[in-house]
């Protein structure tokens, strides 16, 4: 596999991220693979911004550690990032902005970037776009796809902001002195330049969810732009004054029939609980995205985390069916955004994408995937069922009761957060502890608990994904892992090390004896971003299978293949 | 053929509870305006009054306290259709979740909240609540309530609310007409009633409002500085005077007239998103 990673970076405001998406998209347009990057501060104008783009050959799940080739925009993006390329890398710089001495065995290529920008299209900021014709030439690859990706990026802005960045891109691609400096081979196959978030709210749209409520907070705001930016496309869009509003807005038009889903960060979810335990009490199906970044408290809002898992599992009073599902990769939020959706309807509960800032916000370019979704409502009762007074929640084998949908004639029913018998009727205040009330809560609760029993006999998806069977030793991992863990176990593969991969994106409801016999006598290692190990936790609550060594991390970094493989090397004994 | 709106089911409240006075000024609003009632959906919250919808023989959602409006407006939301009717009590509505009424109210939308106002918290057995007066002797303030009380009419006036009315549940009638007002009303209406708990607040009794309510007349319900002027009065006259009535009507556009996927009709009955415009949609990644 041939990869090549480029670093843009400079000051917030420096259009590094419309540089390197422009970047990632041109590379994904000559049919190569892409996964993008960015690292950024809370703060609105200054601050430290890179984009790392990595472009390759064949599948990549990770921006990779190292760059080989730097942009740098000014001074602090020499100093800051030189310990975040190769020693031989090649650094692109504007000599009037920045000096590239401090680079020992760079290869240092001074562009006069801000001039040619000015001389070219009048623009100062334009300095990013010749800095990106130029990495195009260093990449040996064509200018002729950027034109495309102009139009579809600016097409808004006009032609005048589109033949600019043409000028000044190609300023930069023809500039004297830069030559290709790599042949890369696409496959002929075009991409789309998806990040999860993007992916997750298209494949809810998708699956017809028509309502999105959410309050802004990194790194789940992205989905809340998707659906504002697409209000006009049958779909209602409505910002919060808290999460607290967002999910019992959710809550509120799930039960009016319309799929409805939420979304927010931890600190976000935190309000949510209260309203996610009344979904589960209702029995009305309703998405949560749940995107986590570096707590505790405020912690590092911009930064990756994976510790939010046992909260979301675990969250709100009292016990209560619910589906927690990690995507592991751009592809699967597309598929998971949309199946949550008829995972919520037939089992009647809330269902929690579980994200994190590393997948939220990084781009991955994916092949045209299928978007034939279908849409499974569920039990739902029409007047055609009724027969006297309408039993919302009826006793049933499976658990799962008709539920029908305000509007309907002759089904009318009260969902009511208390306890409650087969109508909805109150068995709390006046009733609790007479029988034969006693025996109704009995078996209400039993009846809403055995939906999760129904949902693993009858859909096979409740288990760990397990590659490469017979090895040795085995990597555990779930989500955004995924990715620079399927790397790493490449990498040592490569070494001889005989490696395999357990991946968990469906975590709960856990198809438990199955996944013993998966994990159990293996050689584990468990990978994830937290400190108590919290799917190594899970794992051992769930099949009694108990994980030793562990490669943990909380840094706020997403993990990179290459510090995995380092650390599952060293803990074989290699 | 004349629809009934009861289930038959009782409520929880105590004998002379206020809210029985509520229950029947709702059922007199329905009666009259006789709405298809697969196509009214009630929501409480917790509390006392949160056994409202449980008596109707609507649909309806018991939330959790002070989430009324919130369950309320998703419904509306989803589906344009819909009579939503908000049952809250004065610890859902002006305590835990006061928020929800100013950020209703200036949205506008087309809700009609009728709040059971006792000024204490009955379920949890007598505690101060936002609207308790000063000087109150609750379970929690026993030497006295030393915070000013929320004024709901004051407050929704202030945060763009269309429709701001105040009953006395001692007056079934009048409260009925408020209620029947405030659910024909397009967009938010407030009713706030005056719902005596006659277990665990001593001080505001159906006595002592009979000595103090008046009903409004001749008022000049579209101006705002003198619906001001009047839900002012009961505090300005050291709650000597208590006006009843309706403050505030005016016409504004709703929510879900003014937002550009609501506009074109009911969530709820819009075509299903198509294949063609996820492709179509994805195209804006490549």
């Amino acid at each position: 596999m041939t990869s090549v990673a480029i670093r843009i970076a400079g000051a917030n405001g420096d259009g590094i991220e419309s540089a390197g998406a422009l970047l990632a998209k041109v590379a994904a347009r000559n049919g190569l693979h892409v996964f993008a990057y960015r690292g950024y501060q809370s703060i609105i104008r200054g601050g430290h911004v890179w984009y790392q783009v990595r472009i390759a050959d064949s599948e990549i799940g990770s921006f990779g550690e190292l760059a080989d080739i730097l942009v740098a925009l000014n001074q602090d993006a020499i100093e800051n990032q030189k310990t975040h390329i190769k020693s031989n890398a090649i650094v692109i710089f504007d000599p009037s902005k920045a000096n590239a001495d401090s680079l020992q065995s760079a290869r240092k290529i001074p562009i006069p970037l801000l001039e040619i920008a000015v001389s070219q299209s009048g623009d100062p900021v334009m300095r990013n776009t010749v800095a990106l014709g130029a990495v195009l030439k260093i990449l040996g690859l064509p200018l002729s796809e950027l034109e495309d990706v102009l139009r579809r990026t600016f097409g808004k802005k006009g032609e005048e902001v589109i033949a600019n960045n043409l000028k000044a891109a190609s300023a930069g691609y023809n500039f004297q002195g830069i030559d290709a400096a790599y042949s890369l081979h696409g496959d002929g196959k075009q991409r789309y330049l998806l990040d999860g978030n993007t992916a997750t709210a298209i494949g809810a749209y998708a699956a017809d969810c028509r309502a999105y409520f959410a309050y802004p907070m990194t790194p789940a705001s992205s989905i809340l732009h998707w659906f504002a930016a697409h209000e006009d496309k049958g779909v209602l869009f409505k910002q919060t004054e808290d999460e607290i509003a967002a999910i019992n807005m959710t809550v509120g038009a799930a039960s009016a029939g319309v799929r409805a889903m939420c979304g927010t960060s931890g600190g976000g979810f935190s309000l949510m609980v209260e309203g996610l335990g009344m979904a589960g009490m209702l029995e009305v199906p309703i998405v949560v995205v749940e995107s986590q970044r570096s707590g505790p408290s405020t912690g590092l809002p911009t930064k990756h985390s994976q510790a939010d898992m046992l909260f979301v599992m675990h969250a709100s009073q009292g016990e209560f069916p619910r589906i927690v599902v990690a995507p592991r990769t751009q592809e699967e939020c597309f598929k998971i955004g949309a199946e949550a959706f008829n995972l919520a309807d037939r089992y009647q509960c809330p269902v929690i994408i579980l994200l994190d800032q590393f997948i939220s916000e990084s781009y991955k370019g994916v092949e045209a995937f299928d978007v034939n979704v279908e849409i499974d409502r569920g039990k739902i009762a029409d007047t055609s069922t009724s027969n006297g007074r309408f039993k919302r929640y009826a006793l049933t084998e499976d658990g799962i009761s008709p539920r029908s949908i305000p509007g309907t004639p002759g089904l009318e029913f009260v969902a009511a957060s208390d306890e409650h018998d087969e109508y909805g009727d109150l068995v709390s205040d006046m009733f609790a502890g007479i029988d034969p009330y006693v025996e109704i809560r009995d078996k209400m609760y039993e009846k809403r608990m055995k939906k999760l029993d129904t949902a693993l006999k009858s859909e096979p998806i409740f288990l760990p994904e397990l590659s490469n069977p017979t090895a040795k030793h085995f990597l555990v991992v779930y989500g955004s892992t995924y990715g620079p863990a399927s790397e790493a176990v490449e990498m040592l593969n490569k070494e001889g090390l005989d490696f395999g991969l357990i991946s968990f994106s469906y975590l709960l409801p856990l198809d438990a004896e199955k996944t013993r016999e998966m994990l159990a006598g293996k050689d584990l290692i468990d990978v994830e971003a937290n400190y108590n190990a919290q799917l190594a936790q899970w794992v051992r609550l769930q099949t009694g299978v108990e994980i030793v060594k562990k490669i943990r991390k909380w840094n706020g970094e997403p993990f990179t293949a290459e510090e995995i493989y380092r650390q599952a090397k060293s803990m074989v004994g290699v | 053929m004349t629809q009934t709106y009861t289930s038959g089911v009782k409520p929880v409240w105590c004998p002379g509870c206020g809210d029985y006075g509520v229950q029947a000024g709702i059922l007199r609003a329905l009666n009259e305006l006789q709405i298809d009632k697969s196509k009214v959906v009630m929501v409480s919250g917790i509390g006392c009054s949160s056994a409202m919808p449980h008596v109707f023989s609507t649909y309806g959602i018991h939330s959790i306290h002070g989430r009324v409006l919130p369950v309320a407006t998703g419904v509306k939301l989803a589906n344009s259709d819909l009579e939503v009717i908000g049952t809250a009590g004065d610890g859902d509505a002006y305590g835990i979740g006061v928020a929800h009424l100013i950020h209703a109210a200036r949205r506008n939308i087309d809700i009609a909240y009728v709040v059971m106002n006792n000024q204490i918290y009955g379920l949890t057995t007598g505690q101060a609540s936002p609207t308790s007066l000063v000087g109150a002797k609750t379970k929690s303030t026993p030497f006295g309530d030393i915070e000013e009380p929320v004024n709901p009419l004051a407050l929704a006036l202030a945060s763009g609310a269309t429709f701001v009315a105040r009953g006395f549940s001692g007056d079934p009638a009048h409260l009925g007409e408020l209620i029947k007002e405030g659910i024909l009303h397009k967009g938010f209406a407030l009713i706030d009633v005056f719902s005596p708990c006659v277990s665990f607040n001593t001080l505001n009794t159906y006595d002592w409002f009979r000595q103090r309510i008046y009903k409004l007349q001749g008022n000049n319900t579209s101006d705002l500085v003198s619906a001001f002027t009047l839900a002012t009065e009961a505090e300005r006259s050291n709650w000597s005077k208590i006006p009843i009535g309706l403050f505030y009507k005016v016409e504004r556009p709703t929510y879900n007239e003014l937002d550009i996927t609501l506009k074109k009709g009911s969530l709820a009955k819009q075509p299903q998103h198509t294949k063609e415009q996820v492709l179509q949609l994805l195209e804006e990644y490549r």
